[in-house]
């Protein structure tokens, strides 16, 4: 069968790297992915995390019902901070909810073909961030069983949410982007789940496995329908990448805060949001690879493409700081100078330093191809990654409110414990969702990995394979020419 | 090999007479463009102060065709992209235009004067905004500046053309190894230099006004005009029967998908741009918008959000549209005229604030002719001698067989 490699690193231009290694086929990717939710005794360290991530999700819980119960002063918000954490937490998860969907829309319209290793469990990854993103603005409102009313539903108040404000637009953009990345996890899941469904023993998932994956046959009929929609929904999917970042940004944007208003912040939210959603994608499949035995489809190569993107994307974001204290300087606006002096050299100068550096400096030692296939520095550049991006909204949103045109109304901000156990708790939430969707589901899309072996295509054996990375990439017999006599 | 290719030694691929004609013809052009917009400039009152304005703004338009070109091919070294391999010399020729770009530069020195207000003496002594920037806005460091930028411009461009040229006789691979590995500094300098020079060329034209999001707003448009541009050679070429069987309908719908994702992109940054300085309605960044919204430039506004948007994104969102040659480059001009209007929108606001009519002049036509004429010898001057293919690229099979989902 395939090549029985064990690295695929090499730079050479004349052959497209191969994906899967090991000297895998079909039957053994298959039977790889599905051994991870098949085994029956579960590694140690799954229980481990995931009686820790329980602990944290019962944190979330106490937190938010004292929260409900007493009411929002347990929390430091209050003036002139009145947003405080639960705004950083909301743009801090909403934030890593970005990769999934440009892995899975983005990168397929780009033909990356390395995608399918990732693409499955970075989407899920996003559905269980946005659902912890969800949370912050849905218990700020203060009377949580009124949250609805964020909706423009029809009453007989004639009360209607304010269309002006950028916070009703998250509304629509956060449920929106919800909606339609959950739909294009489980219908890209469809196959796998008939994979798991007919390997299935136990009747309990025969049952499950059988209702959801829709009767799925693999028919022609059935793949056809698939690609089209695929296709369909990453062209849906990919504005929706870049809007529902800009939104969260004119959160902030459309207000004239120093600090606040300028014109980059839509691309640059963007930006950093891709750069914090490949961190965690990173973060969390570093260790997940190994765990479960994964090396052979999220390859060195693998990872070193995200190392690549998170060096994209960091310097995305550092051009934007660049640009933010160039123009603040350059407008020869004295609030906005000093908004930016204060950021780097006031009372929140630790914090300001803290994201800099994790956001713009230490993603930069990505240029060196060590740090991008060391497994564990790699690892620890993805977490430095995560605080730097937390750290910018806790910048963006705590230095500007709290230091504004009048010097009479400034003040500080003080986080509650409450206020760091909340957002604690939300990382309970989002690796319970996370452990059990391993346990549960098909964590690589088995499907779309099969597709983009060189066996898919009929080329069989250690051969020269000329064309690549790209999927689908066969050639379509029309276009194929008669061979010319000296080619014989 | 499992396929077998088209055998690219049986193409035209060489510019050859074609090359000269368009070579002699451009320069002609460019020579009786610039002679007539002289001629008129000198007959008008006011004409030569006239002049530099249509300069600047057509010599504009040229400089983000070529700046668009320079960061396609460096994106595609830097992503290591197989089906473009086919279209990257014909990038490379535009990118090496940078070349007659920084020539045509120097007459522009001698209308900076009129140009740039932050360059009077008497405005900037009672100005206190501009005194500020002074140690930014003045003469010596933007020619320093401008010289910084085409000569990284123009050393990226030569590089990535050479190491090309040089694999088509040599065929060693590792000039590709050596051409990603200098697309990655390279894409960072050029976000800077491209941006620092929207600012200094475009957005300085108002001192006063300032975006954090115009170097973007200037990229988007880069791309998206080269682009267009690009679409409208290979027809271009493919009609006089060069390239035929190399770039097929599969390159040309993957050029329009980029084209329709960049003018998406471009009307993104322009509404972020708007909608942000609309509800801040600060008077320090709204008076750079009300100029635009005030006469007949409001109209001109309206062009562009239905001519630079929403037209060519319901005509180019069709497959069937982006695999017709004729109708590809149709859209392709199109948003050419489009990105012509949106740097005319750009720049001449700010010729006279007293004015609220277009100042509309024939010197913008013939400015265009001159040089564009210019452009086009230029281009098929630095392609005279060398393939039309990256002949020898390892992924040149890959791009030939390339084939769309």
């Amino acid at each position: 069968m395939s090549t029985g490699l064990s690295e695929n690193l090499s730079q050479d231009p004349r052959q497209r790297p191969t994906l899967v290694l090991g000297g895998k086929g079909f039957t053994e990717v298959t039977d790889t992915v599905c051994a991870v939710s098949e085994r029956r005794k579960w590694p140690a360290i799954w229980y481990i995390a995931f009686a820790c991530s329980l602990v944290l999700l019962g944190v979330l819980g106490a937190c938010l019902t004292y929260l409900i119960s007493t009411g929002i002063g347990v929390w430091g918000n209050n003036m002139p901070a009145a947003w405080g954490f639960p705004i950083v937490n909301f743009v801090f998860w909403v934030g890593i909810g970005h990769a999934g969907t440009l892995i899975s829309a983005v990168l397929f319209l780009f033909r990356q073909k390395w995608r399918t290793s990732i693409n499955r469990s970075a989407e899920a990854m996003t559905i269980f961030a946005v659902a912890c993103a969800g949370i912050f603005p849905a218990v700020h409102v203060g009377r949580v069983w009124l949250a609805y009313w964020l909706f423009p539903i029809p009453n007989q108040m004639s009360m209607w949410p304010n269309f002006r404000s950028p916070l009703l637009w998250d509304v629509f953009a956060v449920s929106t982007y919800a909606t339609v990345s959950s739909m294009f996890w489980y219908m890209g899941m469809i196959p796998d789940l008939a994979t798991l469904r007919d390997r299935a023993t136990g009747k309990a998932k025969q049952f499950f496995y059988g209702l959801f994956s829709l009767g799925w046959s693999g028919s022609n009929r059935h793949w056809l329908r698939f690609e089209r929609a695929y296709l369909l929904l990453a062209a849906l999917a990919t504005p929706l990448v870049l809007s529902v970042h800009s939104i969260v940004s004119f959160d902030f944007a459309v207000s004239i805060l120093p600090g606040w208003h300028t014109t980059i912040f839509p691309p640059y939210f963007v930006a950093g949001a891709i750069f914090s959603g490949f961190g965690m994608v990173m973060t969390i499949l570093i260790p997940c690879r190994s765990a479960f035995g994964l090396q052979d489809l999220i390859t060195t190569r693998h990872v070193e493409n995200m190392a690549k993107v998170i060096l994209v994307t960091g310097s995305m974001v550092g051009y934007s700081y660049t640009m933010e204290f160039f123009i603040a300087w350059y407008s020869g606006n004295l609030v906005e100078q000093f908004a930016f002096v204060n950021r780097s050299f006031g009372p929140y100068a630790w914090a300001y330093w803290t994201m800099f550096s994790c956001n713009a400096f230490i993603p930069q030692l990505f240029w060196f191809k060590k740090v991008r296939q060391t497994m564990l520095l790699a690892w620890i550049v993805s977490i430095l990654v995560n605080v730097g991006m937390w750290f910018e909204r806790f910048v963006i949103v705590v230095t500007s409110l709290t230091r504004d045109y009048l010097p009479s109304s400034w003040g500080m901000f003080r986080p509650t414990s409450i206020d760091f156990l909340t957002f604690l708790g939300s990382f309970g939430l989002f690796f319970t969702l996370f452990l059990l969707f391993v346990r549960f589901l098909p964590m690589v899309a088995m499907a779309e990995v099969r597709s983009v072996m060189p066996q898919a295509h009929g080329i069989v054996g250690e051969g020269h394979r000329p064309f690549g990375d790209y999927w689908p990439d066969s050639v379509h017999p029309e276009r194929q020419r008669k061979p010319s006599p000296e080619e014989e | 090999m499992h396929t077998h290719l088209i055998d690219i030694t049986k193409e035209k691929r060489f510019l050859g007479s074609l090359g000269q004609r368009l070579t002699l013809g451009g320069g002609v052009a460019g020579i009786v463009g610039l002679a007539v917009s002289f001629g008129l400039a000198s007959t008008s009152e006011d004409g030569i102060h006239r002049l530099w304005w249509s300069y600047l703004h057509n010599w504009t338009f040229f400089l983000t065709i070529a700046l668009g070109a320079l960061f396609f091919v460096l994106v595609e070294h830097l992503a290591k992209a197989g089906w473009s391999v086919v279209l990257r010399r014909l990038s490379e020729g535009v990118s090496m235009t940078l070349v007659l770009l920084a020539i045509l530069f120097v007459p522009l020195i001698f209308g900076l004067h009129d140009l740039y207000h932050w360059l009077h003496a008497d405005l900037v002594a009672q100005d206190h905004v501009l005194q500020h920037k002074a140690s930014y806005l003045n003469q010596t460091f933007f020619l320093v500046r401008v010289a910084v930028y085409f000569l990284f411009w123009i050393g990226a461009a030569f590089l990535m053309h050479r190491n090309s040229v040089k694999q088509d006789q040599s065929g060693d691979h590792l000039l590709t190894g050596k051409m990603e590995a200098l697309s990655a500094p390279f894409m960072m300098i050029f976000a800077l230099t491209t941006t620092f020079a929207s600012f200094d060329l475009l957005m300085s034209l108002d001192p006063h006004w300032f975006s954090t999001i115009f170097g973007v707003y200037f990229f988007a448009g880069s791309f998206m005009s080269f682009l267009a541009f690009l679409s409208v050679i290979i027809v271009g070429l493919q009609r006089s029967g060069r390239l035929t069987g190399a770039i097929t309908d599969q390159h040309l719908h993957d050029v329009g998908k980029f084209l329709f994702a960049m003018l998406v992109f471009w009307a993104y940054i322009a509404f972020s741009q708007y909608l942000l300085i609309w509800y801040g309605n600060l008077p320090e960044e709204t008076g750079w918008y009300l100029r635009r919204q005030t006469g007949t430039w409001s109209s001109l506004g309206i062009v562009m959000i239905f001519g630079h948007f929403l037209i060519p994104f319901l005509f180019l969102l069709s497959r069937h549209i982006k695999r017709r040659p004729l109708l590809l480059s149709l859209g392709a001009l199109w948003l050419l005229v489009m990105h012509w209007l949106d740097l005319y929108w750009l720049i001449m606001p700010e010729y006279d604030h007293a004015l609220t009519a277009i100042p509309f002049s024939l010197l913008d036509l013939s400015c265009l002719v001159g040089i564009g004429g210019f452009f086009i010898a230029a281009w098929a001057w630095f392609l005279r001698r060398c393939s039309l293919i990256a002949e020898k690229d390892p992924r040149l099979a890959e791009s030939l067989t390339f084939e769309n989902a």
